[in-house]
């Protein structure tokens, strides 16, 4: 049976028409009818005034929106200062909206957007979210120039945010990423970023495309391919923060963000088990020092359970935890009920056994992750009860010693992941 | 009269003397078997153990949660408890073949109604790991689940369920064996009649809030967990 | 090789100029007979055979008349004569009835604007104040009069007016300090200049090439440039030719894109006008290797009367102007065309168009194609049809006006006098020095530029449609790919060409043609005949096609 090609007809006769490029923008949209005419507005604006003199193409990797998002791309020049900006440009300004087969997920628009992007020989590339309504010409250039002019092979956004805000990324995901990989990278889920043609060609090459990885987790994965290849990565500063109007219930998103990162992990372990502590990313565009307002909440509910979610899940924590570990955390659980103060380094044990427990398959690695669930929401209900009405540097203090610990602590990892029977 | 009983006697002696001398090539024809089986069977547990080590049958084993149950019930790891029955298996196999080969009448539908039986108790253990594995990966399941949806009592639930499964397929798996088959059947039937009707007893009296938040749980729009207050991204 | 026909003006052609192509050449550097150093008349009088074999129906000369040379001949002295150095009005007359027996026309250069410093009229208007002539140019006690208006030749001119230490008065000068503005608020001015056109027209010259025209007039709180009354005058003039010397022409030089309509009038000012932003826009177009520059340009050229026609051509002897576009446009051809600092001058490029394409041979044809198929009477730069180089080391715009390369060997086979006495250097680089590029090795190789331009002039010149017809522009989605189709009546040609430096598929939309059959005009190649569904070529690099559709 013939495989549906990642290139249909319909986009391969534009990329004909299109030719060689110089930046090529890449949007994967599914239903952002509300928000993708000021996405495209922006682009073409980046375009006439960053880089007037580059052959540039803006493509949307559309999953079957039926709210007539494609239209609206393009259509776009029916808007007035779209009219006068491209009229002013010296070049022809090419567009294209086109559909992609298989599942809507962004792996299949982002495979798509690359297979373009390598096609047109595009010397620089720039993926961007179509949820946001907040992006900014500036923010655009700011992921394309170090590409093409620093030859850099991945640019990833740094946002301005408060510390306190995605306990998801600071608690978990980053110091993770960071200790594993070796790279202060302060944004590994940020689903916008630019790479070069070299990226993307090995992208495609890489077999992670039809998997559930490719399906859910793609931008942590790319993330994760930048810093362990051999590719020149830096962080650039894009204001504002995407704030995603996030459909998923947390149980289903932390199930895909953790398992993703457990099994980036895996897949590069070659290249961290190496590694020891952490190097900065070249930072090519400064944030803004704007001030940003705490999230409102202390999380305080978020430990009301804790206890006694730990208790009923003692028989299935005994398989992953080590024993020393789990009598910590019952021990805490215990004495401290619903004001639990989960230490650093218990937390970093906790994440490590689970990652090894993952590694080693103890049990369907699902009920793995669904099993660091409540642990995270303790811990995170713990850090933020204790700083929320800290000052925003002591927040930033608290979360690079946490990064640290991750760090300190990775060792052990290092060596009882080698032990491991595979 | 002393001459025919002793005639009598010589002749018996002749007799048992004939039939043992018939009777002995038997005896040693089946302790032949005996012996050759024990070395086949021998050989085959080693085959077996080593097709299990190269089908990773013991981290199987972890993963379903298999292994612990087995040290437990201090029985041997899984692939030598396989080879052990794979062993004792053959072996009796062997040995009824030789039992056969002496001729007792009485025991010669023995070895057919073994050979009859012997698949059947395969298929039976088979039902019955399955299962077990099928028990404990919904047991484990639900009792994810429901710690994360907030349900009240989640042990109890993922115990309730986990029961269930195994007095089921327990109740299949000995169907299949056809030992005590009506027995079974009827212990079965009033077992799991008498669950179900304390489960929805009990739902349906005390746990209508419950059931309420899980479904509730279903249409997330109407109510947010803790968990979904903040922004976690 | 035609031999001169007898002696005789051409027959009368109203509209000819519609039909031309025009060859653009200096007296000064096309021949020189007298082995002066300096080009004449004699010598370009020897070379109308080559001209007429290359196939251009029309000559347009720099200015001949007497002049200091301050501004390579702009700067005129005396209307009513011929510098010595080109030799005598009586070689003028031979030059131009012969010319006329070969059926070429003859334009010459009409400066109305400004005259040198050395015109007896201005060394008279400024001797005193009382002079008659005072009043013939445009006098100032003040230097702030008209403040605003900007500088042409910013490199060089500090302001507009200039002081006259002998009448003790400021003068006004849109163009060298040297040039000062004649004053057509007066009639007698007027009146004057037509006497000089009429005097020249009555030799047989056939139109005039009229430089500056937006500047005639001044005008306090205005730019000075493109006001009603200027065009009172030229519709003055023009009214004057009509009714006396039917028949020629009137080709306006006026780089101001907004306002160069207004030069045509309603038929009842220039016949023909410069389309100066085409010609930028072609250099810009190929270099990006996308279409839409010259697409918008074109689309943007406003409607002209019926009985006018545009001027279009790739280079000549000024600096390829990049006053009228806009910054974006202007840094990029900086950055793209002249690197080097000293190529630049005043707002442009003084470079000429071989050098400009790097030698390209292919890109060089791609563009000598485009502009023999636009709408408009092109016209060839001399030199240009062999390839010729430039010296931008040479100062002002000289640098592009060297002496003809015609031969391989002494001074180019322009002057058979020492080199050092030339008067301007022969350019000799090995890449486009005239040991590589000149007439007679030309002449020699089948395969030469000079030849193709001979057949794409011949080519050219054997249908109507390219000097008369309409434009349309097919828009392919190929972005570097210019396609456009010229009809005429029922004639119809269809102009392909590949603006980028690799090969190109296009697929064009040429429903409303089909039926037609293609041939190809040099080659006379049939292709396949078009039909309902879209039509697939493929070019070459820089490659073009001109398609004649005939119908069966």
């Amino acid at each position: 049976m013939a495989q549906d090609s990642v290139l249909s007809d319909e986009l391969l006769h534009h990329l004909m028409a299109v030719g060689h490029v110089d930046v090529l923008v890449g949007v994967p949209t599914l239903n952002n009818a509300g928000t993708i005419r000021l996405v495209v507005k922006a682009v073409h604006q980046a375009f006439a005034r960053y880089f007037p003199r580059d052959r540039t193409v803006l493509i949307n990797s559309d999953g079957g929106s039926n709210d007539g998002t494609p239209n609206l791309v393009r259509n776009a020049s029916a808007d007035d200062t779209e009219t006068l900006t491209v009229s002013h440009s010296l070049r022809t300004v090419h567009r294209i909206s086109t559909p992609y087969h298989g599942v809507p997920g962004k792996g299949n628009a982002l495979r798509q957007i690359m297979t373009a992007a390598e096609l047109t020989q595009a010397r620089a590339v720039a993926v961007l979210n179509a949820d946001v309504s907040s992006i900014t010409p500036e923010g655009i250039a700011s992921l394309v120039r170090p590409v093409r002019d620093q030859q850099y092979d991945y640019v990833a956004p740094v946002y301005r945010r408060h510390p306190l805000e995605g306990p998801l990324v600071t608690q978990l995901i980053r110091p993770l990423m960071r200790a594993a990989y070796g790279w202060q990278i302060r944004e590994p889920l940020a689903p916008e970023f630019g790479c070069s043609n070299r990226f993307v060609t090995h992208c495609l090459e890489q077999d992670v495309w039809d998997s559930e990885l490719g399906r859910v987790g793609i931008d942590l994965w790319v993330t994760g391919e930048a810093l362990a290849g051999s590719f020149r990565c830096c962080q650039t500063g894009v204001s504002p923060h995407p704030a995603t109007s996030s459909r998923t219930p947390f149980g289903e998103l932390f199930g895909q963000i953790v398992s993703t990162a457990f099994a980036c992990l895996e897949r590069h372990a070659t290249y961290w088990i190496g590694r020891n502590g952490s190097e900065s990313l070249p930072l090519t565009t400064p944030l803004p020092s704007s001030s940003v307002e705490a999230p409102a909440t202390d999380g305080s509910r978020l430990t009301e359970a804790f206890a006694r979610d730990l208790q009923n899940l003692q028989s299935v924590l005994e398989p992953i935890l080590s024993q020393d570990t789990l009598t910590s955390l019952t021990r805490l659980a215990e004495k401290q009920g619903s004001h639990i103060r989960y230490h650093d380094d218990l937390w970093v044990a906790t994440v490590y056994e689970f990652l090894l427990a993952y590694q080693r398959g103890v049990m369907r690695r699902e009920h793995i992750v669904q099993a660091l669930a409540p642990l995270y929401l303790g811990r995170t209900g713990s850090f933020l009860r204790q700083y929320s009405s800290a000052p925003e540097a002591e927040v930033d203090e608290a979360l690079e010693s946490l990064s640290r610990e991750f760090e300190r602590l990775k060792p052990d990892l290092i060596q009882h992941w080698h032990r491991s029977p595979r | 009269m002393a001459q025919m009983i002793a005639n009598a006697i010589r002749q018996a002696g002749t007799n048992f003397v004939e039939s043992l001398a018939l009777f002995l090539p038997r005896v040693v024809t089946t302790l032949a078997i005996i012996i050759v089986g024990w070395l086949i069977a021998m050989l085959i547990r080693t085959l077996v153990r080593g097709l299990a080590g190269w089908l990773r049958i013991n981290v199987a084993a972890e993963r379903f949660g298999v292994a612990p149950l087995l040290r437990t019930a201090d029985l041997p790891p899984a692939d030598a408890l396989l080879g052990a029955i794979v062993f004792w298996l053959v072996w009796l196999g062997f040995l009824l073949s030789g039992i056969d080969v002496l001729g007792f009448t009485s025991l010669q539908g023995l070895l057919a109604s073994f050979w009859a039986f012997v698949p059947r108790l395969v298929l039976g253990l088979a039902i019955f790991v399955i299962g077990f594995v099928v028990a404990n990966f919904a047991w484990r399941a639900t009792l994810l689940a429901a710690v994360n949806a907030r349900v009240p009592s989640p042990r109890l639930l993922s115990g309730a369920v986990r029961w269930l499964v195994l007095i089921l397929t327990g109740a299949m798996a000995l169907e299949q064996i056809a030992v005590a088959r009506s027995v079974v059947l009827t212990a079965f039937a009033i077992a799991f009649g008498a669950l179900s009707l304390a489960v929805a007893i009990a739902f349906g009296i005390g746990g209508g809030g419950i059931a309420k938040r899980i479904l509730e749980h279903q249409f997330p729009e109407q109510q947010q967990s803790s968990a979904d207050e903040i922004s976690h991204l | 090789m035609s031999s001169p026909l007898p002696l005789s003006v051409p027959a009368p052609q109203p509209l000819w100029y519609k039909d031309a192509v025009i060859y653009q050449l200096h007296v000064k550097t096309f021949a020189d007979s007298n082995g002066d150093g300096i080009g004449d008349f004699k010598g370009l009088s020897s070379k109308l055979d080559y001209l007429t074999d290359l196939g251009v129906s029309c000559l347009w000369l720099l200015p001949m008349y007497p002049s200091p040379f301050r501004d390579d001949g702009y700067d005129i002295a005396d209307y009513y004569s011929i510098h010595p150095s080109y030799g005598t009005l009586d070689d003028f007359r031979e030059f131009l009835d012969a010319a006329h027996a070969r059926r070429l026309r003859v334009v010459t250069e009409l400066m109305l604007n400004h005259t040198s410093d050395q015109h007896a009229w201005f060394k008279e208007a400024r001797s005193s104040r009382d002079n008659p002539r005072r009043d013939w140019y445009v006098w100032s006690d003040t230097d702030d009069r008209y403040s605003g208006v900007r500088i042409i030749f910013v490199d060089i001119e500090r302001s507009n007016w200039a002081w006259d230490p002998e009448s003790k008065a400021y003068y006004w000068h849109r163009f060298f300090s040297h040039q000062p503005d004649l004053n057509y608020d007066n009639p007698a001015v007027r009146d004057e200049m037509w006497n000089v056109m009429k005097f020249w027209l009555g030799l047989g010259v056939d139109g005039f090439r009229v430089d500056a025209v937006p500047y005639l007039i001044e005008r306090e709180n205005t730019t000075c440039e493109g006001l009603p009354e200027t065009h009172d005058v030229i519709k003055f003039l023009r009214t004057q030719l009509d009714a006396h010397f039917p028949d020629r022409m009137l080709l306006a030089e006026a780089n101001q894109p907004e306002l160069v309509r207004s030069y045509f009038g309603d038929g009842d000012e220039f016949h023909m006008a410069f389309h100066f932003p085409l010609m930028t826009r072609m250099f810009m177009a190929v270099r990006l290797e996308d279409r839409k520059p010259l697409v918008e340009v074109i689309e943007r050229t406003p409607e002209i009367p019926e009985t006018c026609q545009w001027g279009i051509f790739l280079r000549n002897h000024d600096e390829l102007t990049l006053e009228m576009v806009t910054d974006v446009e202007r840094a990029y051809m900086i950055d793209e065309y002249a690197h080097d600092p000293v190529a630049r001058i005043y707002l442009g490029i003084r470079r000429r168009l071989a050098p400009l394409l790097d030698g390209d041979r292919r890109r060089i044809e791609l563009m000598n194609g485009m502009l023999m198929s636009m709408p408009g009477s092109p016209i060839i730069y001399y030199g240009d049809e062999i390839g010729m180089g430039d010296n931008i080391y040479l100062g002002d715009r000289n640098g592009v006006r060297t002496p003809m390369q015609w031969s391989g060997g002494w001074n180019a086979g322009f002057s058979t006098t020492d080199p050092e006495r030339l008067a301007q250097p022969v350019i000799s680089n090995p890449l486009f020095g005239y040991q590589a590029v000149n007439v007679e090795s030309q002449k020699r190789s089948e395969h030469s530029l000079l030849n193709w331009m001979r057949r794409l002039i011949a080519v050219r010149k054997s249908s109507p449609v390219f000097s008369r017809g309409s434009t349309t522009f097919l828009k392919p989605a190929n972005h570097r790919v210019l396609a456009y189709l010229r009809t005429l009546d029922k004639e119809q040609v269809l102009c392909v060409y590949n603006l980028s430096s690799s090969a190109q598929a296009v697929e064009l939309d040429l429903q409303s043609l089909a039926g037609a059959l293609p041939i190809e005009m040099f080659g006379r190649s049939l292709f396949p005949r078009i039909g309902e569904l879209s039509y697939m070529l493929t070019l070459g690099p820089y490659a073009f096609f001109w398609f004649k559709l005939r119908r069966f």
